[in-house]
Order: C-alpha cells, then structure tokens, then sequence
C-alpha cells in the first residue's frame, strides 16, 4: 500500500469521517428500499423478469449521489432528468408533485424507458429529486415492440411524455393516464407497472425526508458537498495512474441505411491527462443523425461515455457527479453518436450504436497501454431476446406483448479475465437477469427447443470473450410475432493486443420443411406452428494473443465441449488427444507448434 | 434415559447444551477437530461427563437424545469436496448451472474485473437426453431410452459417484424423470441418483436443477459421515434417539437426512432463530418479533422471527449455488472479528470483506497477524479485556493492535489509534446495519418495531450500536447467547416439508385437482410422523402455497390456514390473504386473478420437554458487582473516558445498569452507550432497553 497522507475529508464540525461512513450508508440504503419496492410488483417481462430498471436520486444541484446500484445505461446521466424538470417548471413545482418523462430531447434514455422524478421538499425548499426508471414491454409504439431500428424519425415512435406532470398533490393527473392508457396495448399491465414506478419514487421521498429529520438538514447539505469532493479525489487519484496518452479509433457498426452501405463508422478520442486528472471523450467526429431509430440520445451518450471511463477507473471510485466531473464529453448536436438533432429518431438508443460505444472506448485504453482496458463485447440483442406479441389461447386469445432475455451473453475479455458469460450489453454489464425458459414457457404459448453455448463463438485470446448463445424458439399454438434488434452481423464484437473477434450474430428462419432462411439485423417476421427461429449470440472478443492462453485452460474448455479440437489447435496451438474416450493434452506437441509462431507470444 | 444433548459443530469450536433430568439446562464448548468432527463431538461429551462425575460411557447410555447440526454438507459445497456427479438434462439445456439466472451480486456490480463462476457440475459430466415435456405436462417428444442407456454408458466410463437427474417440465409431468430412475437402477445399480420433482419440485429450471445436483453430490459423502456419527455414538454408549438438524431449523431422524442430504444444507444456522423464539416463551414475553443476529469471527448471521413465526424462504445459497429447499431464511455477510480495515485512496475507511481468520487472525492475537482488524478495534476502543478474551483463554496484545490501527488507518485520516478504532468500530456496525435493512425491508417488516437478540461472541459489542441506528429500542441477551444455534437445535421441534407442483388460478380453479394434492401432502407428512413415533397430540401440519398475480413471474409464499379448499367462500379468504401479503411487501394489491404453483406442507413433530432453566449453582448475586473500570473510547462521550465495568456472572437480576457501561460475560461483552439501561433477568437473560431520541 502506498497511499498518500492527506488531510481528513472535512474540515469542520458539521461533517467528520464518521458521519461520511454513516451518510454513505443511508443514502445507498434508501435507493435499495427504492429499488424493491418497484422490484417483483411491476407486470412486463423485462420490469419482473430481468430487473431492467433503475432507481436513483439527486440533491437541488442535481448531483447524484450513488448510481452503482443501478444499470449503466439508465443512470449514468440521469441528473438530466431533474434538469427538465427545474428547466420546464422552474418555480411552480410543489410537493406532491410527479413528473413524467420518456422524451430523448428532454434528458430520457429512450421512449421505451417511463422516467418519474419526484421532487423532495426539505424545510420548505426542493432538497433532491428521486428518480426511477423502467424499460416497459409496451409504451404505445406504432407496432408492438419497444425498439424500432427503422423508425425514420420521432413521430415514428408513438406516444411521448415530454416531462409531464403526472401526479399533483400525490393523486394521479387523470387525463394523462387516460392518454397513456389509450395509447398502450396492455393498459392495464402498463398501469400496473406505472404503480410500482411510482412506489420506487414516493419511497425514496419518504425516507429522504426521514434522513434529513433524524440528521439535520445543513448536516446533510455539507455531507453531499463532501462526498462530491471526496468522489472526485478518488477518480483523480485514479486517472493519476493511467498512461498519458491521445489515441483515436475507429469501428465499423452494422448498417441498414444506403447512406453507408459498408458500414456506419463510431469515432472516439481518448485524451488522457494523468498530471491535471481528467479524461476528455472527444465523439465530435461522428456521422450526422440517421434516418434510422438507432441514433443515440445525451442520456445514453453520456451516461456510456462515464461507463466506459468509470469501468476503466475500477470499481472503488463512487460513481456519482463528483468522479463524472473528471470525465468531459465533447459531443455534437446531430450527431449519430452524439445528442440527436430534432426529429431524430431514437428508439434504439439504449441498445444498439450504445452497445457497440462502451466497448469501443475501453478498447482504446487497451490499445494505450497492456493490461488496460477490454476487447468489445456483444453488440445488439441476439434472436433469442425478442420482444414477442400476439394472442396466446391458453388465456382465451389474450393479448401478450412482452420481452425475453434469454442468451443475452457474450461478455468481453480483459487482462486476467475471462468475459462474462451473462454480460449482455455495455450498457447492462451483466446486471439484467436471464429469463428462465419454464417461466418464459409459462407466460407466452412458445416452446425454446434449445438454449447452449455456441461452441468456438468466443473469442480467443489469452483471455477468451465470452460465448454467445444457441438458441431455438417455435410457436406453440398460433402464429407469434418476433421482432428482433440485433447487430454485430457482418462487424462482430473484435478483440484487442492480438486477440481475436467473437463469432458473428445469426438469426435463421426454419421452416416446416426444415429449409432455413437468414433473417436481417432488424427482424419483424411473424412465424406459423411448425416453424422456428434459429438465434445465435455473438462472442466477446479476445484480449491478447491466444498462443498465450494457458494449455490447461484451452483443454478444459475442448472437454466441456465449448471449443473445438480443431480450434485448439490452429488458433491456440495447443494439440489434444483423444485417449480413452478422454480428451488429454498433448504438451510436446503444443509447445512445438506454439514455437512456429513466435510472432504472436509478444 | 434422562439426559439430552444438542450439540453445534462450527469450525473453531463445538458448542453443547446439556438439559439435564431436572430442566437445568448448561452450555458448554469445546475445541472443534477439523477433519475428525466425530472426536471433536466426544471430546465435548467427555468434558460434560467430568462436569457431571460420571463415565462418559455411563452418561451416554443414559441420554434420550443426541441431536446434532453439522456442516458437512455445507462445508463440502463451500471446499468443492462433494461427489464427483453426473448430470443429466434434457438435450440442448447442458449450460442451465452455468447461466444460473444472471445479474450480478450488489457488491459486485460495478467490478468489471471479476471471473465467471463455475457451474456446479462441470459440462463434460452433463449430458442432455432426448425427451420434451411442455409447461401444461403434455408430452412433445418421447423419451428415447436408447439414448438414456448410452448416457449411463458414458457417465460410469466417466467415473461418477452419482447422477442428478432435472428434466425441463418434471414437476408438470414427472414420467421422463422417473423413468431414467428406473434406467439408472437396471443399469448403473450401485450410483445413487436423485430426480428433480422429488428433491425440490419447483417452477424455474435453474433452482431445481442446482438444487438436485447438490443433492445428489451430497449422497455418498453425507451416507458416510452420518452413518460414522452414529455407529461411534452407538459404540460410545448411545441408545437415545440420534437426530440432525436441516435447513427448516427442525431435527429429523439421521436415515431420513441419508435420503435427502440437501436438507443439511445450513443446518446449524439454521437453529438459531428457534432459541430465540424459545427464550422469548421461558422470559414470558407476550409477543415476539424480533431480528436475531449471531456473530462470531467471520460472520455475521441474520434471522428473523415475525409474530412467534420463522419466516422460510426457498432462496437460500452456499457459495453461489442456490440449494432451493425450504429453509429458515438466514442472511450472513462477511462482517467478523477478523474483517480487515483499509482506507482507500480519497479518505474513506472500508471493512472487509477481506478477512485475517483465526491465523494469522487479528494483530492482537499476536499469531503474526499485521493488519487491522475489528477485533483490534474493540480492543483499543476498550470495550474488549486484554486478559480475559474468550473465556480467559486467550491474552492480547493492545500494543499489536494499537500499531495496526495506527498504521492502516489513523495515519491516513490524521485520527488518534482510539479514534480509528471507533471509526472502524462505526463502519463494521454501519455494514451490519444494511444487511438487517435489506433482509428486513425484503420482508417489508419495520425493524423499529422488533428486539434484537443476540448470540456468538462478537455480537455483544456491536449489538446495541446497531439496534440504535436502527431505531429499535429493545435488545435481549440470552443466557445461552454463546451457543445460541446449540440451545435452539436442543429446543427444536421434528421437522420434514413436502411439496407437490399443480398449477391453477383463482379465476379456473381446480378444486378436485387441488384437494387431491393436499391429501397426498397430507399424508406425506403424517407417514412422516409415524416414522418418527411422534404422538397424536404432538403433530402439526402447516401447509403453504406459491402464488402470483397473473402477469407476475415471482412467486410469494403464502400459508394456508387449512389443509383443503373447498369451496368459493374458503377461496375468497385465501385470496384476500394474497392480497394482504402482497400489500405489505410491495404496497399494492391488484385486481387480477391469482395464481397458484406449488403446495407445500411441513409436517412437525412438537418436542415437549417441560421447561428449562439456566441457573447456576450459585443463585445470589449482587447488586452491582463492579470490576475495576475501563478506559474507552465512545464519541457519545466526548472521545475518551473511564466506564464502569460489571462482572455478568454476578449480577442479581433485577438490577438496572445505566449505560454507559460494559457487562462483562464469559464469552461475551455487552456494551451499554449513554441513554441505555440494562437489567438481568432470573433467567440469567440481559435485557437492554435504549432511548431513542
């Protein structure tokens, strides 16, 4: 260990470090007790099956105080959220008062995600906002998804709540419900999921309000200010020991426009200043907004850009407003990547160009310096997590619109990792959960014939990407309608310092009399009892030269069948035999086959 | 045949309680054997033998009752030592242990940095079957046995010990599963095998699946250990009746715990919300909701006791593999005496979760032990007596503890060594704090409202700190708050659960269907009751449901108040108490249909004992027996000062102790902060009641 002394963290009687431990503790507690209250009430698929939603707050500045709970996606910028709030109703908001939001120009993800924010009155003035947010199975799109890649602009992507008040002395504005109920397909399983939404937020009100009778409002005050500063001396602390550096890089993400026919490009700049302690994201030379749902929206850019840095700063920097400070974005209105230009379409905007720009900014840590950074994970949802309607005759031919989250995997490799089999995205990093194929049985009349590993779909390295999944679904009674939002078809997730790239993403219609079709990126395809849906997930990519793997490692991974013999050999150079029905190393024979290629054991 | 003993293997020591012919009831430890845990077991019962002047063959002749917690079956999950087991699923579902359900531990949530953890059963030992069943039950696609006989080739030329068998949809249709059984036994006779309907037949293919590959990991290790118990104690003199305790925190006859070895899974644990419960009748409480929390060197346990009722949950986890069974819900964090203190790079301090152990253990052991530990902290706060630790057995080393307190803290923060001990005593205590708030708050219970109990060595420092922050105003020490989980395996009831899966919902309820489960379950636990010679007047059957809204994919469960429903009035009741469950737990109740999974009943054999107690052969006591006065540390206090210590063992109930102050106990300490009073009961029991402000 060799830390610095330094001084203690506050001076003055109101806040020491005991009171710090204390005050971190509670703040981190009340977003838990946010958090379930809207965990297993809400109704979608992807509200009570994945936890795909996020619960968060901020004091009257709107810093926030504790994201890590939360997924990277939905919180990284969410002081946004409060921000149009203040901007919109400035001195006419009240307590009582909910505000809703799923506008990509006013601080939202994306439509899909409902955002409430209440605002929190302490001795009489706004003392924080609490915020919680929710992927919905249904938000009132023209066709039945909540991701629309080919939506050419706003107006394409159905019902918006541009920052509404949605509660006013802690009863509902009725008209507004009315209008989102008569707008959504599954009313009342919206409603439903509106009701836990709002626990989340009116819980986190209530216990703030508690905090700041038990500890005293100024307490409180000088608590937040120097847990900011103390957030901030740890991400400077941290950027201190990165190389100094300015790298840019360029990707190539999948293209379903004209206007790219070979590719649309991602473009970052890395500057990393260890001296003064800031890292700068330079995304200013991005293409202009696409005619296309895929634009990403501030909330996503910004909140990937401090994913990205913050992964790379590690896990004991507080992910908050005082460490985010030393990360600035530079980003340009029109911009793909970037902040969209009014009437941008941005549907996708949590998934698919996100997907593809996390990794691709840790990637260029790893090209600064070995042992930094990671290989690109998985980019785009793989068919095995569609969003899926149609009428299910086991309920009297209800209605069902939900989201699966099955083989969402494909994790990227690091220095001394292995990916995460169950990582998914950037942007949910392994914290969505994975459907279980009885529940998801159970909700939907489909059966999954299949769900394995896809075996040599991770990529190899010295560290292996994570596989992605074999997946096979079919209809059970009626036909279903699947409506996928994959990626990383011709562009897979690439390696990095000599690792190689992940297996590409198919999907596959298979038809009754077994002939199998491909399917594109962006599927919308309604299948007949009798037909299947082949889904294979991309891998992570690699980190280093494969030929470094440890034989033990690549024998262990041909018995478990998730690679083959004949990749252990041509791409790890490490020979296996089958003696005894056993799989077994061959150490002669791999290190003389690893010393043909001395090239690559740098 | 009048004595019974309860014993609790842990890994430092072997905890006992003897309840002698007259009630009397005594605690005693003893060192833990690791490896030999039968002759740590006798070495126990010799040491109660020369207390009582009798032979140890003599004394065990004459015992009616030998119940036992072990850890052999959780040990063997945590240290990886099971069987190696074959697993067979159905073909194109191999990975379903390696997915588990995803997501992410809280703590774990931001560290990218981390390795994927191994599935239970490597996938080179898991082979899939060809075979389909769907969710209603309804066959897709035959079993092909052909198939099923070249798996069993190839797992016995894979050398497997066992075989766990979880098909997708076995608890819908169990056919498929019972068949391979049948296979398994023409064809690979000596491997013992376990099926996922029987071991644990719920919804979600990961749970069940997890929890027969543990079961059936468990089989030859448990068949050994168990029968080793027993034929030593026979050997040695036993008679009595020998009963281990699972993970219901109920005792069950030995050859019952050889079938289902998950059951072991937390036994020890397990028991300890049963002591409280039962103190809480012998002190004549009228009412008892109360949080019991057990802490010893490395861990930090957590249950609950709810209007007189052990909540169970069917969410409980060893080393990341959840075992699915129905289990008294204990929550554990990695908060001991041996949690290590650091402060990070911007002045933060952080405890844990690393930890010293007992070796090197803390600084103040003097073991070779360097960093600072929470036991260090305790020490140079002053709340622990350097020459009395652990029963006198051990002296320690301020001197250690002081300069490792300075170094790894102090120095940093520009704090005193008796500050930094404070502050890492705040942070440890802030750590425990959010683990009683997330199991609480799970349970939508309100902590303000419930009495702490307290048990393990440990807890007794840190015990009245934490209830304060929480804004409880009750804490209650236990005379046997040493050995808490020992009382309660000694105090326990027989104890066996069934469940059986039928799907239904209110709006098409199946009453035949429904009834006819509840029967079979009926008679499952009664048939378990007569293998356990238990009388007529003894047994009690409760039985439980899994329920949802429609929509929802969670189950809740949900009690029952009888064994049938028979009709739309007796349906309505319990569907309004769904609504009332769920209202409590997530503030709000819908208008949906309900629907009903899985049905459940546990059969329990009461164990009347008459009542203990727990005095000495000393009664009197004084008023206040002061030993000299102690220099502590406390920021309530203004920092440093001098307190009054109490010597607890001579303490005459009924007397208050005004905090601040220490009771000092054979192997505890309790510290008592401003605005705290404390009075003995004649039980030997402390209570201790704090003024919130």
């Amino acid at each position: 260990m060799n830390l610095v002394k330094h001084e203690r963290i506050v001076d003055g009687a109101d806040v020491d470090v005991f009171t710090m431990v204390v005050l971190r503790r509670r703040f981190e507690g009340i977003i838990r007790e946010m958090i379930n209250a809207l965990f297993k009430s809400g109704r979608s698929g992807v509200l009570n099956t994945a936890m795909d939603f996020s619960c968060s707050l901020t004091d009257a500045k709107f810093r926030s105080i504790s994201l890590s709970q939360g997924l990277p996606v939905h919180v990284g910028a969410i002081d946004l959220i409060p921000r149009a709030v203040a901007a919109k109703f400035g001195g006419d908001i009240l307590p009582g008062d909910c505000f809703a939001n799923n506008s990509p120009y006013m601080g939202n993800t994306h439509c899909a995600d409902l955002t409430l924010c209440v605002p929190v009155f302490v001795e009489g003035e706004i003392a924080f906002y609490t915020i919680a947010r929710a992927h919905l199975g249904d938000m009132g799109f023209p066709s039945p998804t909540t991701y629309a890649p080919h939506s050419f602009d706003v107006y394409e992507e159905g019902l918006m709540l541009p920052c509404v008040r949605i509660q006013k002395d802690n009863r509902d504005v009725s008209e507004v419900i009315d209008i989102c109920k008569a707008n959504i397909r599954v009313p009342e399983q919206f409603y439903g999921d509106y009701l836990a939404v709002l626990a989340a937020v009116r819980t986190g009100e209530a216990r703030l309000t508690a905090l700041c009778q038990k500890y005293g409002f100024p307490k409180i005050k000088s608590f937040l200010d120097a847990f900011q500063d103390y957030a901030e001396r740890m991400a400077v602390t941290a950027i201190g020991k990165l190389p100094k550096g300015r790298l840019t890089k360029e990707m190539m993400y999948d293209s379903e426009t004209d206007l790219y026919p070979e590719g649309i490009p991602i473009r970052a700049t890395i500057d990393v200043d260890p001296a003064e302690g800031y890292v700068t994201v330079d995304l200013r030379d991005n293409v202009d907004n696409l005619p296309l749902g895929i634009n990403m929206t501030e909330s996503t850019t910004l909140a990937s850009c401090m994913t990205a840095v913050l992964n790379i700063l590690g896990p004991d920097v507080p992910r908050c407003t005082g460490s985010f400070k030393r990360v600035k974005v530079l980003m340009r209105e029109g911009a793909a990547v970037g902040k969209p230009r009014f009437p941008a379409a941005t549907s996708a905007a949590t998934t698919n160009l996100c997907h593809a720009l996390i990794p691709h900014l840790q990637s260029i840590f790893a090209d600064m310096e070995a042992g930094l950074g990671t290989a690109y994970g998985s980019i785009g949802m793989p068919g095995s997590c569609p969003v899926i309607s149609g009428v299910d005759p086991r309920h009297g031919g209800k209605n069902f619109v939900n989201q699966i989250i099955m083989g969402y995997w494909g994790g990227p490799a690091m220095h001394g990792h292995d990916g995460w089999l169950t990582y998914g995205s950037g942007g949910s990093q392994g914290l969505l959960l994975q459907s279980s194929v009885e529940v998801v049985e159970q909700q939907q009349p489909i059966i999954v014939e299949k769900l394995e590993i896809r075996p040599d779909s991770g990529g190899a390295g010295e560290w292996e990407g994570a596989p992605g999944a074999r997946c096979v679904i079919r209809p059970r009674f009626a036909p279903v309608r699947f409506m996928i939002n994959s990626a990383s078809r011709k562009y897979p997730p690439q390696g990095v310092r000599g690792g190689l790239p992940g297996a590409c993403m198919n999907i596959r219609r298979i038809k009754e009399n077994g002939d199998a079709e491909d399917l594109p990126i962006t599927t919308d395809v309604v299948l007949s009892p009798g037909e299947k849906i082949l889904s294979e997930g991309c891998g992570g990519g690699g980190y280093g030269s494969p030929i470094r793997r440890d034989p033990v490692l690549v024998l262990a991974s041909v018995r478990a069948g998730r690679i083959s013999p004949e990749r252990a050999r041509e791409i790890y150079g490490v020979v296996v035999r089958d003696e005894e029905e056993q799989w077994i190393l061959d150490a002669k024979a791999t290190e003389i086959l690893r010393a043909k290629r001395p090239g690559e054991n740098a | 045949m009048t004595y019974q003993i309860a014993v609790d293997v842990g890994g430092t020591f072997t905890d006992l309680v003897l309840r002698e012919p007259t009630g009397r009831t005594r605690s005693f430890k003893s060192p833990s054997t690791p490896g030999q845990i039968v002759e740590g077991i006798l070495n126990g019962v010799s040491l109660i033998s020369e207390k009582l002047g009798i032979e140890r063959r003599e004394f065990l002749e004459q015992c009616s009752k030998f119940s036992c917690g072990t850890t052999v079956a959780t040990n063997a999950i945590l240290e990886g030592t099971y069987a190696r087991t074959g697993l067979i699923t159905t073909e194109g579902f191999r990975d379903t242990l390696l997915i588990r359900e995803g997501g992410k531990a809280d703590a774990d949530a931001i560290n990218i940095a981390m390795d994927y953890p191994a599935p239970y059963i490597p996938r080179h030992l898991t082979l899939g079957v060809r075979e389909r069943v769907n969710s209603d039950g309804g066959i897709e696609l035959m079993l092909d046995e052909a198939h099923v006989v070249e798996v069993l080739q190839r797992m016995k030329q894979l050398e497997v010990e066992a075989i766990a068998v979880a098909l997708l949809w076995s608890i819908a249709n169990p056919s498929h599963e019972l068949r391979i059984g049948e296979l398994i036994e023409e064809h690979a006779p000596n491997i013992p095998y376990s099926l996922s309907h029987r071991t644990s037949p719920t919804l979600r293919e990961y749970r069940r699946t997890s929890a027969t590959a543990i079961d059936a990991s468990l089989k030859p290790l448990v068949t050994r250990a168990v029968s080793e118990l027993e034929r030593r104690l026979r050997e040695e003199g036993l008679k009595g009746l020998l009963t281990l305790v699972t993970s219901s925190g109920g005792q069950t006859l030995s050859s019952e715990v050889m079938e289902r070895p998950i059951n072991l899974c937390l036994s020890g644990p397990s028991a300890a919300p049963e002591a409280a419960r039962n103190m809480f009748y012998i002190e004549g409480e009228t009412s008892c909701d109360a949080i019991v929390v057990d802490m010893g060197g490395t861990s930090f346990d957590i249950s609950i006791i709810h209007d007189w009722k052990i909540p169970m949950h069917r969410e409980g986890i060893i080393a990341g593999h959840i075992f699915g069974v129905p289990s008294v819900e204990v929550k554990t964090i990695g908060s001991g005496g041996g949690s290590i203190a650091r402060v990070d790079a911007g002045g933060f301090i952080h405890v844990g979760p690393e930890s010293a152990r007992s070796i090197p253990g803390p600084a103040c052991y003097g073991r070779g032990g360097v960093r600072a530990t929470v036991t260090d902290a305790n020490l140079v706060r002053g709340f622990l007596d350097p020459a009395n630790f652990a029963g006198g057995t051990m002296t320690l080393s301020v001197e250690n503890a002081e300069g490792a307190i300075q170094q790894d803290v102090g120095s940093f923060l520009s704090l005193s060594a008796k500050e930094a001990a404070s502050l890492i005593g705040l942070a440890v205590e802030q750590d425990m704090v959010a683990a009683i708030e997330e199991i609480t708050i799970r349970r939508g219970i309100d902590p303000r409202e419930y009495v702490m109990v307290v048990g393990g060595a440990a807890a007794g420092l840190h015990a009245v700190a934490i209830a304060r922050e929480l804004g409880m105003k009750k804490v209650f020490v236990p005379p046997i708050a040493g050995v808490l989980s020992a009382y309660g395996i000694s105090v326990s009831s027989m104890k066996s659960g069934f469940s059986r899966s039928l799907a239904t919902a209110t709006d098409n309820f199946n009453y035949e269907r429904v009834n006819a489960t509840l029967e079979a379950l009926e008679k499952d636990g009664l048939a378990y009751l007569d293998r356990m010679n238990i009388p007529e007047g003894s047994r009690v059957l409760q039985y439980s449901t899994e329920a949802r809204y429609r929509g929802q994919v969670w189950q809740l469960s949900l009690a029952l108040e009888k064994g049938r429903i028979n009709n739309g009035d007796e349906l309505a009741k319990v569907l309004e108490s769904f609504h009332d469950l769920h209202d409590k737990l997530y503030f709000v109740r819908s208008n949906d249909p309900v629907e009903f999974t899985e049905w459940s009943v546990m059969a329990i054999g009461e164990m009347s004992s008459g009542r203990p107690y727990f005095g000495g052969d000393d009664q009197d006591g004084a008023d206040a027996p002061e030993k000299p006065s102690r220099q502590v540390h406390m920021r309530e206090l203004g920092g440093e000062c001098e307190i009054p210590v109490y010597d607890g063992t001579r303490l005459k109930p009924g007397v208050l102790i005004k905090g601040p102050a220490l009771i000092d106990q054979p192997l505890t300490t309790i510290v008592l902060y401003p605005s705290t009073v404390a009075t003995l009961t004649s039980n030997g029991g402390v209570w201790v009641e704090i003024q919130q402000q």
